[in-house]
């Protein structure tokens, strides 16, 4: 094995392969940065210029830029509050909260440390313990996945901030969000009113748009030039930097949320968004200070975005060994695989050492770039932020149109997003947190799919959700996460 | 407590509950074997539903109470400057509306323009630099580097965004 990791180095560190990191890295930054530019879509745009490259160069470039995009995703997340990613979620709640707070560099320097730490992780477990996650992740059946998002919206309470009933119903309208469109076992249509808009269900990254950031805008459109020049007063990235006992204090938070990312990241279908959420709702649920989520919880930054980084690895881990797609983007790579004419699999470690070796590598350096080409796109995307409030608010608002436009080039999403801006202004003026909403349209497809597979594999009988050691560990955990804050804060049942 | 707020949450009880109506007609879509359509509907929206009415009736309690104990009803209105905010969902709708017609440059010229105005933007300058700027800039970026297929309008619109991209 040693061999390998080292001729795999001395590949990598050819100019062509650090060229490739660079480039692919910048790219991806870029990609997962821009609204209307999705991190597989990003590697998409790449694959054609692979054709000419020999099979490590391309995938050095189209690792990096997955890696790239992966982090890229945060940063305009944290300055503007415009999910790049819907993994970026929990990073706009927190993140650009901390922004608006005058805190922008130090949100940026606590993303990019966790971040470059996440996917460093996740390269680090995927180099070591690649058959491991394969296996157990083969394990996990439509119980399982249903157990996995249970445990997902048990965390609604530590999303909800000062009401958990107002918490619940926002998750609810999140899982009816879901429902809309073409039932996916049935074929029927569901909730969309005759209306050729819904049939294909409410878009993820349309919908997150408008609840957060079109409401956002709307918001501050009340008090326009109070808000900004709060939000402008952000110093330098030099003095912003993080002290080291900030991290201390997260130890615990830092070690569970790349564990989370990785499991989480290696569970075909599951991927970043719900690994990111995941983990977030973990550090909401065992934080010593909860009352500060949703208001900038640095602990909150930090799971979200250590989680979202170290899916990458698990991704891979499960691609590379099974030849099954953790994620969207992880699909696009097998169609470059194909071109190369290499099929990813349990044979393509025997058969392909240099490749296998050299994407670990390859994932391993994107990383470390990263770390330094971030920065170079922080500095860029902050001086945005020096543009007079209600010139910065139009560009962000257009940058939500051409994100929302872009998805499917179709002008049908602009009004689906006008539609959820409008809605997640209600719900801000209202009082009904936005998270909850967020996660349960992220998590309501799965849930359902879920279930309904698991009730016909045992033909009606619902013991099959507990009659599996997974699946009962994984709802146990949930119960628990629900009942234990109640024990813990009884206070906080006053506002329920 | 806000009677908008009692409004408000009267109107998201009579949403989940219409919803929930629906869904009782999708429960008997199945094959035989399988759970229905309807299922899980009817399992979120019921639990939506019955916890959207146990708000409506404690935001009524309250208010009630808060009535009682201040009876000249002082329901101060902390809702900011609206005409801002109505003014800026037109731009928007406008934006989105107006787009597929006069092509995305004009209509993020006119919408820039519009909406710094309706935020209380009066400077000269900025009025009249801001909007090229911007929408250059974006078409740069998204429609010559990126090549993303942004709207053109119809008719003579869609001859002047061949100009550009």
């Amino acid at each position: 094995m040693i061999e390998h990791y080292l001729t795999a180095f001395s590949t990598i560190f050819l100019p062509q392969n650090l060229l490739a990191i660079c480039l692919g890295g910048l790219w991806g930054l870029m990609a997962g940065a821009l609204p209307g530019i999705s991190t597989s879509m990003g590697v998409v745009l790449l694959l054609p210029f692979t054709y000419a490259m020999s099979p490590i160069t391309a995938f050095t470039i189209l690792v990096s830029a997955y890696c790239g995009g992966i982090t890229g995703g945060s940063i305009t997340s944290i300055l503007f509050g415009i999910p790049g990613e819907p993994s970026s979620v929990p990073t706009v709640i927190e993140g650009h909260s901390l922004a608006k707070q005058g805190r922008a560099a130090y949100a940026l320097w606590v993303f990019l440390l966790c971040s470059i730490g996440g996917g460093l992780f996740s390269v680090f477990v995927m180099m070591g313990a690649t058959p491991l996650i394969a296996n157990f992740a083969l394990r996990f059946g439509p119980p399982e996945y249903f157990a996995l998002t249970i445990l997902g919206l048990s965390v609604v309470s530590g999303l909800s901030g000062g009401s958990i009933l107002k918490g619940v119903i926002s998750a609810l309208f999140g899982l009816f969000l879901a429902m809309v469109g073409t039932d996916g076992i049935t074929g029927v249509e569901r909730f969309t009113f005759g209306t050729s808009i819904l049939l294909g269900g409410v878009s993820f990254v349309t919908a997150m748009v408008g609840l957060l950031a079109v409401s956002e805008i709307l918001i501050e459109a009340e008090e326009p030039f109070k808000e900004y020049k709060e939000a402008s007063g952000y110093k330098g990235m030099r003095k912003e930097f993080p002290k080291l006992s900030d991290f201390r204090k997260n130890l615990t938070n830092l070690i569970r949320s790349p564990i989370i990312g990785t499991i989480v990241g290696a569970l075909p279908g599951a991927g970043a968004t719900i690994a990111a959420f995941l983990a977030y709702g973990e550090a909401a649920r065992t934080s010593k200070n909860p009352e500060k989520f949703g208001k900038g919880a640095v602990d909150g930054l930090m799971a979200a975005e250590c989680a979202n980084n170290a899916s990458t690895g698990g991704s891979m881990t499960i691609l590379l060994s099974l030849g099954i797609p953790g994620s969207n983007t992880t699909a696009m790579l097998i169609a470059a695989f194909m071109i190369h004419g290499l099929q990813p699999g349990p044979l393509l470690l025997s058969q392909k050492p240099d490749i296998i070796y050299g994407i670990f590598v390859a994932m391993l350096m994107a990383n470390l770039f990263l770390l330094g080409l971030t920065i170079i796109g922080i500095r860029v995307f902050l001086q945005l932020t020096r543009l007079p409030y209600s010139v910065f608010s139009a560009a962000i608002l257009i940058l939500c149109v051409i994100g929302a436009f872009g998805l499917n080039n179709n002008v049908d999403d602009l009004y689906v997003m006008f539609t959820f801006g409008l809605i997640g202004y209600f719900m801000r003026k209202q009082g009904f947190p936005i998270a909850p909403a967020v996660l349960g349209l992220v998590l309501g497809d799965l849930a359902e799919l879920s279930l309904r597979r698991s009730l016909l594999l045992s033909l009606g009988n619902p013991l099959i959700l507990i009659s599996r050691p997974i699946s009962l560990l994984l709802l146990c955990g949930a119960g628990f996460s629900i009942i234990y804050p109640l024990i813990k804060k009884p206070k906080a049942l006053k506002g329920v | 407590m806000k009677k908008t707020h009692l409004i408000a949450n009267g109107a998201v009880f009579v949403f989940f509950l219409f919803m929930l109506i629906h869904a009782f007609g999708l429960h008997e879509i199945r094959r035989f074997g399988e759970v229905g359509s309807g299922f899980w509907p009817l399992l979120v929206l019921s639990s939506a539903t019955i916890l959207s009415f146990i708000l409506w009736i404690r935001e009524w309690r309250s208010k009630v109470r808060e009535k009682e104990e201040q009876p000249e009803g002082n329901e101060g209105d902390s809702g900011g400057n609206r005409i801002k905010v109505f003014g800026s969902i037109l731009c928007l709708l406008f934006y989105v509306i107006g787009m597929p017609f006069i092509g995305f440059i004009l209509s993020t010229f006119i919408f820039i323009l519009l909406f710094i105005f309706v935020l209380g933007e009066r400077r000269k300058w900025i009025l009249a630099l801001s909007p090229p700027l911007v929408t250059g800039l974006i078409v740069l970026v998204f429609g010559k580097l990126i090549s993303m297929p942004l709207p053109k309008g119809v008719g003579i619109f869609a001859d002047f965004s061949r100009l550009f991209y």
